[in-house]
């Protein structure tokens, strides 16, 4: 048997600092501005809140998620979210089976043309002005229309697709069932991992999408959270973005409420990161082996 | 890769046989139609509208009804000072980006191959992989709030060592080491992944036969594990490569202001000031066509150089 050697703990003692100390430099950062979400402003602003909380209060968090303007782009990005990723996977999905049948005539082209756009694009003006043309400025279906395919993630089911056993397909078709029935009855339902994979994928895209937003959505009223986070945390005037009345502001110090601001954004997304951990490794994987 | 599997079908006559194929099969072909307007009109439409980098564009003619100026707009390009920093910036960012962060999560991979306690293994990996789920705007708003001159921890920490507050931030000389350290404090650990991935890969008894010749665990990690992720490692870097032009844009949009442009401005936010912000539509879209048409470039080499040295197609 393989024994220890005094160099072996060494690495290993090396390898477990370095990795702790990682660990750390990841997690410090969101425990200090939890920290300061949760403390007195006068312990914020004479730096004293580090690691713990300094006189514990939720007044700013409370301020901050009954917000009526919080609640309103909390509520568009579920609204974007859940619309843009449910059109996203039917249409997908629905491009990628045909796609996945070589020998049908034209095909091969047609992946040609989807691929080709991965590497050569419009640009942002040229998209801009479609959108405009297309009268979607102010409006959310410019956030989910031009995002409706992503070619990776196309791709991606297209494989999963082609590596199915064909023998299911072809006693379908030997009782003679469409091609439409096959895709709803037998290929959909036992595409389960990678539909919930690529599902994600959109999802987390849409949810996290702020670009976009910020190109073609200036109404308040529809500002998505990430565009109303962008605001809080780049004006320093934290009042012209939040919809309470001075006496209020007086009350509810605005680096407390950045701070509370950026971690009512972060919660929606820690309440989910089992399901999107171990779906987005899958993906990933998935991806890297064949793009 | 499109070329149609011939073969069985030859003798029966190709053309024949192609339109059986189609008509027994119209229902595939009704299915792509979503699929193809979305791809015609969201994704080759801008690619015609391209052509106002050609024009000068204005908003009211369209692209009809404005001017033909020919190669007008880049000449004004190359002549541009500022388009030469903003290429400097993006070059200059991208590079410390590849040169600093391609390596860590190669040695993150090999790191965590070593560990066999799987709890501290799977907590560091689910802590590690946690800021590639969130977006720009909220690591960009954590980080200006830990490193706020007033109140922020980082500032405390170096006030009571007796040093003067720095404002990050606003800085021309850190800017761009803040850039590329938030890239790398936000996708280090997930881009570890597809390394790990191919450790796993490697037979467990090349490790065995190792160790019975007496290799210590840093030589079977130098003589094995490396070895074995290399044709990854070759892949991730040549995709890597082809976005040489994306020093980060969005990451940078929730970033920068108008104090470091000088350091910051890369070409994806300046497309994007001078487009929307001063409606230049014609000059930010010869930018962005210059944009494309390098990382294009980029990509097909990219590709070329992966089938010559592992046998791979990209795509």
């Amino acid at each position: 048997m393989y024994r220890k050697t005094a160099k072996d703990y060494m690495l290993d003692g090396t390898i477990y600092i370095v990795l702790i100390a990682m660990g750390l430099i990841t997690l410090l950062p969101f425990v200090n501005v939890f920290s300061k979400s949760v403390s007195e402003e006068w312990a914020i602003m004479s730096g004293q809140v580090g690691i713990f909380p300094v006189g514990f209060q939720l007044d700013t968090m409370k301020f901050v998620v009954t917000s009526s303007q919080f609640l309103n782009s909390l509520w568009i990005s579920v609204i974007i979210t859940v619309a843009g990723t449910l059109g996203s996977l039917l249409i997908t999905a629905l491009t990628a089976y045909p796609l996945s049948k070589r020998e049908l005539p034209g095909m091969g082209f047609i992946i040609v043309l989807f691929i080709f756009t991965m590497m050569f694009n419009g640009g942002i003006i040229p998209n801009y002005l479609l959108v405009r043309e297309l009268g979607l400025i102010n409006n959310l279906g410019s956030l989910i229309l031009p995002a409706l395919i992503s070619v990776f993630n196309m791709l991606v089911i297209k494989s999963y697709f082609e590596n199915l056993p064909a023998s299911l397909e072809e006693s379908a078709k030997l009782e003679g069932a469409r091609n439409l029935t096959i895709l709803f009855r037998i290929i959909l339902p036992l595409s389960g991992p990678v539909l919930a994979t690529i599902g994600l994928f959109y999802a987390v895209y849409y949810w996290n999408d702020y670009f976009h937003p910020m190109l073609y959505i200036n109404s308040t009223s529809l500002k998505p959270l990430q565009l109303y986070l962008q605001d809080i945390v780049m004006n320093a005037d934290t009042s012209s973005a939040l919809d309470k009345t001075a006496d209020d502001l007086m009350n509810v110090p605005a680096e407390g409420v950045r701070s509370a601001t950026v971690i009512a954004s972060t919660i929606p997304i820690l309440l989910v990161y089992p399901f999107l951990q171990k779906y987005f490794i899958k993906g990933v994987l998935i991806g890297s082996v064949k793009g | 890769m499109s070329k149609p599997r011939g073969g069985e079908g030859v003798s029966l006559g190709t053309g024949r046989r192609r339109l059986k194929l189609i008509r027994g099969n119209m229902d595939m072909y009704m299915l792509l139609i979503p699929g193809l307007i979305f791809l015609f009109l969201f994704k080759y439409a801008p690619m015609y509208g391209i052509i106002i980098a050609f024009q000068d564009f204005n908003i009211f003619g369209g692209i009809s009804g404005s001017e033909w100026v020919g190669m007008a707009q880049f000449e004004r390009l190359l002549q541009s000072d500022e388009f030469m920093q903003v290429l400097t910036n993006t070059l200059l960012i991208s590079l410390y980006k590849i040169t600093i962060l391609f390596p860590i999560p190669i040695v993150i991979a090999l790191m965590l191959n070593e560990v066999r306690r799987m709890f501290f293994k799977r907590t560091i990996q689910t802590i590690i992989y946690l800021p590639h789920f969130l977006s720009w705007v909220i690591i960009s708003g954590l980080f200006i709030n830990i490193l706020s001159p007033s109140g922020g921890i980082v500032n405390e920490i170096i006030r009571s060592f007796g040093g003067e507050p720095i404002s990050f931030f606003t800085s021309n000389s850190l800017f761009r080491s803040l850039v590329v350290f938030t890239a790398g404090w936000k996708e280090m650990g997930w881009n570890a992944i597809v390394f790990i991935a191919a450790l796993a890969g490697i037979e467990q008894e090349q490790y065995e036969a190792a160790a019975i010749d007496g290799a210590g665990r840093i030589r079977q990690m130098w003589s094995i594990s490396l070895p074995g992720m290399l044709p990854t490692i070759v892949l991730m870097f040549i995709l890597r490569i082809g976005s040489l032009l994306e020093a980060g844009t969005e990451q940078i949009l929730t970033m920068y202001n108008p104090l470091v442009y000088e350091t910051g401005d890369v070409i994806g936010t300046f497309v994007y000031r001078m487009g929307l912000g001063q409606q230049d539509y014609s000059f930010s879209t010869a930018v962005g066509l210059f944009n494309s048409a390098v990382g294009f470039l980029l990509i097909i080499i990219g590709n070329m150089l992966s089938r010559k040295f592992i046998g791979r197609s990209i795509w």
